[in-house]
């Protein structure tokens, strides 16, 4: 099919390049040894004449392929883009004519050397069909009526998606409807302001485009972005529905105060959380539960439970403000009370330290230490690190503990009986050789289904990874805060609020603004049928040829977003919709039959024997890059921009993500006559960068099956290294191309050149 | 100070203090930072270092805050004042803390206090202080003894002082108006000793 | 000659003119009319109560001493009331802010004055020599009267505390400087063709008062103070303040007793220097009122007259 079709190259000479090597020569290349169908030249391609040429040449038949010999992948694709005949990019600015002398002799034949490995490319790929079924629905589910949810579910309505709004309780609010005040959001943030969450409800209820269940919950959600088939359970009845995506907003419940009890929790009904003071202070007149009297000196101890290696490790972030907005109040119902707050490191960033000083304004004592007991009579033993002295302060009438936030990632009812749920990044399943014994799908599920039958699931995902949402550290169902914000793993499934981390009501309404337009990008995206973010608006997923299938099951096991699963006859079948198309899938079939249109195992390697090696007497050795496009292409465009020199013997092939890496590209590499091969993706590890989850962990795992391959081929270990980059290491990525440059000159030239 | 285990928080002192000793309504303010001791030019032989001082006073430990020698010690640099990221005046602070402690008999045989008593007596007496008469007055102030060997202590001192005609020995510096200006100083101690709140 | 209005000041000499201090208000008064200022002193001045009045005689008194001074002040003229003393300004000046900012304080201190018949309900400016020089009379000028300038002089420039802080950077207090590294001291020393030489502790403090009646627990800070300008190869010392100038010039003795350093470093006022760069004789300048004698200071001062 591709071997068919017309490859016009067009040859940029604008931003240097035509300083920094021969076009002449490169038009050679192209249309010469790689056998392009035309060549044309350009002073400045992305240019109105430059781009007009080129749609000129789609019109009229003349190229059916492109290949944009020009600037990274990264600039000008607003320009390149051409309906239906998607351009090869091929990086001769940033990679070359940026990063190399100009008029050298190696500059010039690694820019040669891209322009073959375009053309293979271009030969070996084919631009993406799409697909025949995406899903059409543009609903949104929102789980939880708290504040996260109802702010999720009326920004999606007024950018006009209809909503499904379900809640476990009775009525709408969550926690936030039973604060009397809330923290100042507004100017001049100095005092406990009016909690304006009716507002919200009463939005949310007249609003036509959101539909609330009440008494309702999840009990099944299957498919994927575009197609969520959903059952519900409302008070009841049973509702079925298709959905496009999802935004969990289940914010979180206290933490359990019963478990304080060398804090007097128990002891006396005079020590309460801060939750239950809300209750009190809501309740008109302050009074003592005890007998009834009006608290004249209050004591707040921060961090009750809290950054506790017993208890909850974490910081709650919002209990220092929640007691400056209780000991305010405090102060102003019993003006002659005194009102302590003792903390460790009293934390009121931003907007907050206004908040502070205030009550410390208004005689607020802070108190600096660390509480070791209090007693039956509210004695609160303290070790005052400001004094220098354990204390006993006596005559207390009410003692608050400021208890943390725990996520509700998983159902509340049943936490009492079960553990938090392991992240399930961890373990990486198993890498097999080809051939080797397939694990018991029993085993198997036991290491991936990470739930206790016990725990009841929000969602109950009918995944293979299991019914729950996928958590990262201390239970909170969130990821990585910088690179995919909202993302929970599951494809079109968004966390927002306090289940994601923990936070206020003015935070939280922020998050689910952002998960909602997430939850939008994610129904827009199906519709199209193209993946999610990182690879918008790719139209390619995975073909798998079942013929060679030996049902190892290593790409259903191995893909981050359970995109894949068995069919009953135990062949792989792809949902489609879930498939964020990183390629892991691809990297892990041991007999390579799953590929995508434009992007397969024989189209890298196809590439990689592109280049023309020379052999070991001319001194120049090649080193194959395989990096990351997320994070490793741009750091190496960073390092062009900035000028930064480095080696002309590496050839840099980007790869969708490590977990593509197929090892045979490897064995390609070092038989053609590379002398070593550098391995760039995303950091791994419990503070993953990867964006898709897992592709720098496989590796790890599959490197040592490289270097198994490395033996057999009696060559050194060495030959082989993996970084993790980061899209900052724009300074290190070429550091370290030129350091195993200079390895490779220790170790010396691979014995297979020539061959 | 008294027994840790038993002290009680009582923030009476530290009302009291915000509403008697000027500068003190910002006390609340103190985010016990640090920087005010840190500043202090002579803070390793106080005490309790000024940081300390206030959660002292904010803790309701009204005796040892008022016989810490860090109303004694205080050189009156203002370091700690200038320096403060709140605005506490804490040297007009320590400066009202001490006359408390004077006028309430925690100062004992504080040098300061007794340097202080000799000032104010040649001040309210003269109208100006005449460092000759301060200087032995605080000397003999310790015992005639303890003045003795001070005096000869310092004799060198004083005898260059004299030729280099910065002190005298003549009848000491006087104003003219001297009742007047004592009718100003009892006036003063009188509306002093109304206390704060009343009858202004 | 150049015709400059003469500037008026009501002058506060305090008590340390009369005693310890007596050679900066001798000298002071030497070098006014060279600045075209004219200094007409508070008739019948009290003490200010200086840094341990209010100790034994009590908030209220201590403000009424300066109330009276004011009120006295205010009788006589409507000009800013300046002094040369850290000590009388610090209490002056912040009395008057007070008294201008606080109505309960304006009250009390009235009340008191009542009982003499006074009253301060005006609103005067009470200023820092040294301000004076940098904000009304100006480098320039100074630098322009210079007739013998202290050429190859290195001063060491001890500002210390009270001037500075904490009126310095302050609207009221002119912001004529800064509280940690001002720089005016210096910038005189130049003007008067002098050599300021680098100098870390030029607002560390001298005791103060603690200095003068407990010796034995502010004796290292004088040694530092000293001991800094003499390694930076200091000929003076020079300072605004009279406490600074009698601490650190009277307990070199002691000093080199305690420590085994022996020092003999002169120590100044900055208007000894300027009276000797306008020119005038030694004695004008009240050379002969330091204890250490600035050898170098005195043989600069005979030069004109030679």
């Amino acid at each position: 099919m591709a071997e068919a079709a017309k490859t016009a190259v067009y040859l940029c000479a604008g931003c240097g390049i035509g300083e920094a090597v021969s076009i002449e020569a490169l038009e050679a290349v192209a249309t010469g040894e790689s056998k392009a169908s035309s060549c044309r030249r350009h002073d400045h391609l992305c240019d109105d004449a430059g781009v007009a040429t080129i749609q000129a040449d789609i019109d009229s038949g003349a190229a059916e392929r492109i290949v944009i010999a020009a600037c990274s992948e990264r600039v000008n694709a607003d320009r390149f883009r051409f309906d239906g005949t998607p351009p090869i990019r091929c990086d001769l600015r940033e990679r070359v004519a940026w990063s190399q002398p100009p008029g050298a002799e190696d500059t010039q034949m690694l820019a040669a050397d891209y322009v073959r490995m375009a053309l293979a490319e271009a030969e070996k790929s084919a631009p993406p069909s799409g697909q025949a079924d995406p899903g059409t629905s543009k609903t949104i589910l929102v789980v939880g009526g708290g504040v996260s949810g109802l702010t999720a579910a009326l920004e999606s309505a007024r950018a006009g998606y209809q909503v499904m709004l379900v809640e476990r309780a009775s009525d709408l609010g969550g926690h936030g409807a039973k604060w009397s005040k809330r923290m100042p959001h507004r100017p001049p943030y100095r005092l406990p302001q009016d909690n304006d969450i009716g507002a919200l409800i009463a939005a949310v209820t007249a609003e036509p485009r959101i539909t609330v269940h009440t008494r309702s919950r999840v009990v099944s959600t299957a498919g994927g972005p575009g197609r969520f088939l959903v059952t519900l359970d409302s008070g009841g009845t049973t509702i079925e529905e298709t959905l496009g995506a999802i935004v969990v907003a289940t914010g979180w419940r206290p933490y359990d105060a019963t478990k304080l009890g060398h804090l007097g929790y128990g002891a006396s009904p005079d020590v309460v959380t801060g939750v239950e003071l809300e209750t009190m202070l809501g309740a008109g007149e302050l009074a003592c539960k005890s007998d009834g009297r009006r608290p004249a000196a209050v004591a707040f101890i921060q961090c009750a439970g809290s950054r506790d290696p017993d208890h909850l490790p974490y910081c709650s972030s919002i209990c220092c403000g929640v007691s400056i907005k209780q000991a305010l109040m405090i102060r102003e119902r019993v003006p002659d009370s005194s009102v302590y707050i003792i903390h460790d490191e009293l934390r009121t960033p931003g907007t907050a330290e206004a908040f502070y000083r205030a009550a410390q304004a208004a005689g607020v004592i802070f108190m600096k230490g660390k509480v070791s007991a209090v007693g039956a009579d509210l004695t609160v033993t303290v070790e005052d690190v400001l004094l220098g002295e354990t204390v006993a302060m006596a005559g207390l009438d009410l003692v608050v503990l400021a208890t943390g936030m725990m996520p509700n990632a998983t159902a509340p009812e049943a936490e009492a009986i079960a553990p938090q749920p392991a992240p399930d990044i961890d373990p990486l399943a198993p890498i097999l050789a080809a051939g080797a014994t397939v694990p018991e799908p029993g085993s198997e599920d036991a290491s991936e289904d990470d739930s206790g039958p016990e725990i009841g699931s929000i969602l109950n995902l009918q995944y293979r990874q299991g019914p729950h949402l996928p958590i990262l550290a201390d239970g909170f169902a969130d990821s990585h805060f910088l690179c995919f914000p909202y993302e929970t793993r599951r494809s079109g499934i968004y966390t927002c609020g306090p289940v994601r981390r923990p936070m206020d009501m003015a935070e939280s309404a922020t998050d689910a603004t952002g998960a909602a337009l997430k939850a939008i990008q994610a129904i827009e995206a199906a519709a199209a049928g193209t993946a999610l973010h990182p690879r918008g608006g790719d139209l390619s997923f995975p073909r798998i040829n079942l013929d060679p299938c030996t049902k190892c099951r290593r790409c259903t096991v191995e893909c981050p977003f359970g995109a894949i699963d068995e069919s009953d006859d135990d062949y792989p079948v792809v949902e489609v919709a879930r498939c964020r198309r990183c390629g892991t899938c691809m990297g892990a079939c041991p007999v390579r039959t799953i590929s995508f249109e434009n992007y397969s195992v024989e189209m890298v390697s196809a590439m990689i024997k592109a280049v023309e090696v020379p052999d070991e007497f001319a001194e120049k050795p090649r080193v194959l890059v395989l990096a990351c496009r997320n994070d490793a292409i741009p750091a190496l465009d960073m390092a062009g921009i900035s000028g930064t020199r480095y080696s002309p013997f590496a050839r840099v092939v980007p790869v969708r993500c490590l977990g593509s890496v197929s090892a045979l590209w490897i064995s390609d590499a070092l038989s053609t006559g590379y002398d070593g091969v550098i391995l760039m993706g995303c950091k791994a590890g419990d503070d993953y960068q990867c964006h898709f989850v897992k592709g720098s962990a496989i590796t790890q795992e599959r490197m040592g099956k490289i270097a198994e391959t490395l033996k057999s081929m009696m060559l050194e270990e060495e030959r082989v290294v993996t970084h993790e980059v980061a899209i900052a290491d724009a300074r290190r990525a070429p550091e370290l191309i030129d350091s195993f440059l200079d390895t490779i000159a220790e170790i010396g030239p691979n014995p297979f050149k020539g061959f | 100070m008294a027994g840790a285990e038993t002290a009680t928080y009582d923030l009476g002192f530290a009302k009291w203090v915000a509403g008697n000793i000027s500068g003190a309504d910002k006390l609340s303010m103190c985010m016990q930072c640090g920087m005010c001791s840190g500043s202090c030019p002579i803070g390793t032989q106080m005490d309790h270092g000024p940081r300390k001082l206030i959660m002292m006073i904010r803790a309701g430990m009204r005796d040892a805050v008022l016989s810490a020698n860090t109303l004694w010690n205080c050189t009156q640099c203002y370091n700690c004042t200038v320096r403060c990221p709140r605005g506490i005046p804490v040297t007009e602070i320590l400066q009202g803390l001490a006359t408390v402690a004077v006028a309430e008999g925690h100062a004992g045989g504080e040098p300061t206090a007794r340097f202080s008593e000799a000032f104010w007596w040649s001040l309210a007496k003269f109208g100006r202080t005449d460092e000759r008469l301060v200087t032995s007055r605080f000397y003999f102030s310790a015992g005639l003894a303890e003045g003795v060997r001070k005096s000869r202590e310092n004799l060198a001192i004083a005898l260059r002082m004299i030729k280099a005609r910065r002190m005298h020995l003549g009848a000491p510096h006087k104003i003219k108006r001297r009742k007047n200006l004592q009718a100003i100083l009892a006036k003063a101690r009188e509306i002093e000793a109304r206390g704060a709140g009343e009858g202004d | 000659m150049r015709e400059t209005p003469k500037k008026r000041y009501t002058y506060y000499p305090g008590c340390s003119s009369l005693g310890s201090a007596a050679h900066l208000d001798k000298s002071l008064r030497a070098i006014a009319p060279e600045l075209d200022v004219e200094l007409e002193d508070i008739e019948d001045w009290n003490c200010c109560g200086a840094s341990v009045g209010h100790v034994e005689g009590g908030a209220l008194p201590n403000m009424a001493l300066s109330g009276r001074n004011l009120a006295q002040a205010a009788s006589q003229a409507p000009d800013d009331i300046v002094t040369g003393c850290a000590s009388c300004y610090l209490n002056t000046h912040g009395v008057n802010e007070k008294i201008k900012t606080d109505i309960r304080a304006r009250r009390r201190v009235n009340e008191a004055l009542g009982a003499a018949d006074l009253c301060y309900d005006d609103d005067l400016q009470v200023r820092h020599a040294c301000e004076v020089l940098v904000n009304d009379v100006g480098l320039d000028v100074i630098r322009d009267r210079v007739r013998n300038p202290l050429d190859g002089l290195e001063v060491a420039g001890y500002v210390g505390c009270q001037t500075v802080r904490p009126f310095a950077d302050t609207d009221s207090g002119g912001r004529y400087d800064t509280y940690d590294d001002p720089a005016f001291l210096d910038n005189f020393a130049a003007a008067c063709g002098a050599e300021p030489v680098a100098y870390d502790p030029k607002t560390a403090c001298c005791g103060g008062s603690v200095s003068v009646h407990s010796p034995d627990k502010t004796l290292h800070l004088i040694k530092e103070i000293v001991a800094a300008a003499h390694d930076s190869g200091a000929d003076v010392i020079a300072t605004p303040c009279p406490l600074c100038q009698q601490n650190v010039e009277m307990y070199q003795a002691a000093i080199n007793k305690r420590f085994g350093t022996d020092f003999h470093m002169p120590v100044v006022f900055y208007s000894q220097l300027m009276a000797v760069a306008f020119g005038l004789d030694g004695t004008a300048a009240a050379l002969d009122q330091n204890m250490i004698p600035p050898a170098k200071l005195v043989d600069l001062a005979k030069k004109p007259n030679e």
